[in-house]
């Protein structure tokens, strides 16, 4: 039970970061991005000393650059920044509101399909074929790709009942073709829940469902959810694309600046305003895989 | 660490010596405008940069073999002649001195018309409206069409048979993006109901035809190429002043003098008015929205 976190029995040392086997100062097994392996002060100087010497040089050659002035002109415009900027974030919201709707439904549609896939017996095999026909299928075709079949084909059906909303049909979209990824991280979450476990929880009188259910899904979701947040801010970056259905988000809106003014400005708000939702997040996942592999280490001594 | 600085400075040293590429503006004698003599891209050959697809009535006929431009419903290849651009660039490139065979074309997306930095083509033709704030990533030849923009719509649509700028407030109007026609939307109508906006035109009559928007404002000459039911109407002159199709040059591109004058003689000799008529259908009795 040893991988499977914390449990009741498990004994977290006091002070439970810092291994007694490891060098001082590492907390993780991986080289820190200050100071390298072992961060005393002399090294902690070094690096500051080498990181500022070589970003110093590197800004010098791209500044001295014969190219630069044209580049921050067209590219770092103070001015077309302040005047694009609010538009842009201010449109962003749709962003927010595609993929937040979007990654809810990814969730609950991928872990059906992820379900549906892992289902054992032979009585099951048109749904697993079912399950893996869709996930190629997704996986498979470029993502802008569904959102046009899927934003101006379905429409043109002209069928009743059918809505012909540009949103709705980016987000599903966005919601088929994440599935398909996260359905299989959720696969490979419930793979590595070893098989003792369900003959145990068999064993215990659960059923296939209720053991599935109560012993396998809770931890595969646990042990899947850095992969899964990666996954979410690849979703979130893609949901830029729904603008070629004419729905005008904020890459919309920054195109419709640059190309009336001629400007890439309004390109670099909007990398700003993606790095700066999407980093958080990053940092998110690594602080969950350095706690994951904690509780794993304590956890095994 | 010895070795760490010696790979950093390998780097900085690799960094330094591919970064500054001379520039590549050479300057030729404004007034020297004959093909040998010119600034050109390619010396001997015109490259011309538009988009592809490229679309009726700028560009028509049959595609050529080899031709990275396939002619469709809406669509025609630049190399023919066909349309009114094609037929300006190869009137433009024979005023100049070029022979047809010295004509080269070049498929761009719209933004590397006014991408900074030494451009793969000589200037970019593709209906692009001269505006102020445009001139400053660019430097526009003088106007070779006085363009106006009109509303199109397919029969049933509540825009049809509306005769008022403010009658259309109240509609979903959709144009593409970087388009005067988006400008029109926004700035003549003013609407209460935000305005699709597309990456091209194909993707505005799409959801045009698919219901989802009531009209499309494009150029007028556009209008009479069938691409929606109906011409609901012109609209008028816009409060910035005429507007005006111009080539892109990269700034201060030494050549535009010699284009200039060429314009100048296509336009005093009537050549630019018979490519009008020939290729562009207008048609007065449009009416126009008060």
């Amino acid at each position: 039970m040893a991988q499977s976190g914390p449990g009741p029995n498990v004994y977290f040392p006091p002070g439970g970061e810092s291994d007694p086997r490891m060098p001082p100062g590492s907390g993780d097994r991986w080289p820190k991005i200050l100071g390298g392996r072992d961060a005393n002060a002399r090294n902690v100087w070094v690096a500051v000393a080498s990181t500022v010497i070589f970003f110093g040089f590197l800004a010098i050659v791209v500044v001295r650059s014969p190219g630069w002035p044209a580049i921050k002109e067209s590219f770092f415009n103070g001015a077309e920044f302040h005047a694009s900027f609010p538009v842009i974030l201010q449109k962003f919201v749709r962003n927010i509101f595609i993929f937040c709707i979007a990654e809810v439904l990814v969730l609950i549609l991928a872990l059906f399909i992820a379900v549906l896939r892992s289902l054992p017996g032979p009585v099951f095999t048109p749904l697993r074929i079912m399950a893996a026909a869709y996930t190629d299928l997704f996986r498979g075709v470029p993502t802008i790709l569904v959102i046009f079949l899927l934003g101006y084909g379905m429409p043109a059906l002209e069928l009743q009942g059918i809505p012909d909303s540009d949103y709705l049909w980016g987000i599903l979209a966005l919601t088929l073709v994440y599935s398909a990824y996260v359905a299989e991280v959720y696969r490979a979450g419930i793979q590595s829940v070893h098989p003792s476990q369900v003959a145990a929880a068999r064993s215990l009188g659960l059923s296939r469902w209720q053991s599935m259910r109560h012993v396998v899904l809770p931890q595969a979701v646990r042990r899947v959810i850095p992969p899964l947040l990666n996954d979410f801010i690849g979703l979130q970056k893609d949901s830029a694309l729904v603008f070629v259905l004419g729905v005008v988000d904020a890459l919309g809106q920054a195109q419709i600046i640059q190309q009336g003014d001629f400007n890439f400005t309004p390109f670099v708000a909007l990398s700003l305003i993606f790095i700066a939702i999407t980093i958080p997040q990053a940092r998110f996942v690594d602080w969950l895989i350095a706690r994951d592999q904690r509780k794993r280490q304590s956890s095994a001594v | 660490m010895r070795k760490g600085l010696l790979v950093l400075a390998v780097l900085a040293v690799v960094a330094t010596a591919c970064a500054p590429k001379s520039s590549t503006a050479t300057s030729a004698a404004a007034g020297d405008c004959t093909p040998d003599t010119m600034n050109l891209h390619t010396p001997g050959q015109l490259t011309i940069a538009t988009g592809n697809p490229a679309y009726k009535p700028w560009y028509g006929g049959e595609s050529v073999p080899d031709s990275d431009w396939k002619s469709g419903k809406y669509t025609g290849d630049p190399h023919t002649g066909d349309g009114y651009e094609s037929a300006f660039a190869y009137a433009l490139a024979e005023q100049l001195g070029f022979t047809t065979d010295q004509v080269t074309w070049l498929g761009i997306p719209f933004g590397k018309s006014f991408a900074p930095g030494p451009k793969d083509f000589d200037f970019a033709m593709q209906q692009i409206s001269i505006t102020p704030q445009r001139a400053k990533a660019v430097d526009f030849s003088d106007g070779y069409y006085d363009v106006n923009q009109a509303l199109i719509a397919d029969n049933g649509s509540p825009a049809i048979g509306v005769t008022t700028l403010a009658g259309l407030k109240d509609l979903k109007l959709g144009a593409p993006v970087g388009t005067t026609s988006l400008q029109v939307i926004q700035d003549e109508i003013q609407p209460n109901v935000e305005p699709g906006v597309y990456p091209d035109l194909d993707t505005a009559l799409k959801d045009l035809h698919n219901g989802q928007l009531d009209g499309v404002v494009v150029d007028f000459p556009d209008a009479f190429y069938g691409y929606a039911d109906q011409i609901v109407g012109q609209f008028p002159q816009l409060s910035s002043g005429q507007e005006q199709f111009g080539l892109a040059f990269e700034k201060g591109n030494p050549f535009i003098p010699c284009v200039n004058e060429a314009i100048a003689t296509l336009q005093s000799n009537g050549t630019l008015k018979q490519l009008d008529n020939q290729w562009l259908e207008t048609d007065a009795s449009v009416p126009v929205f008060s």
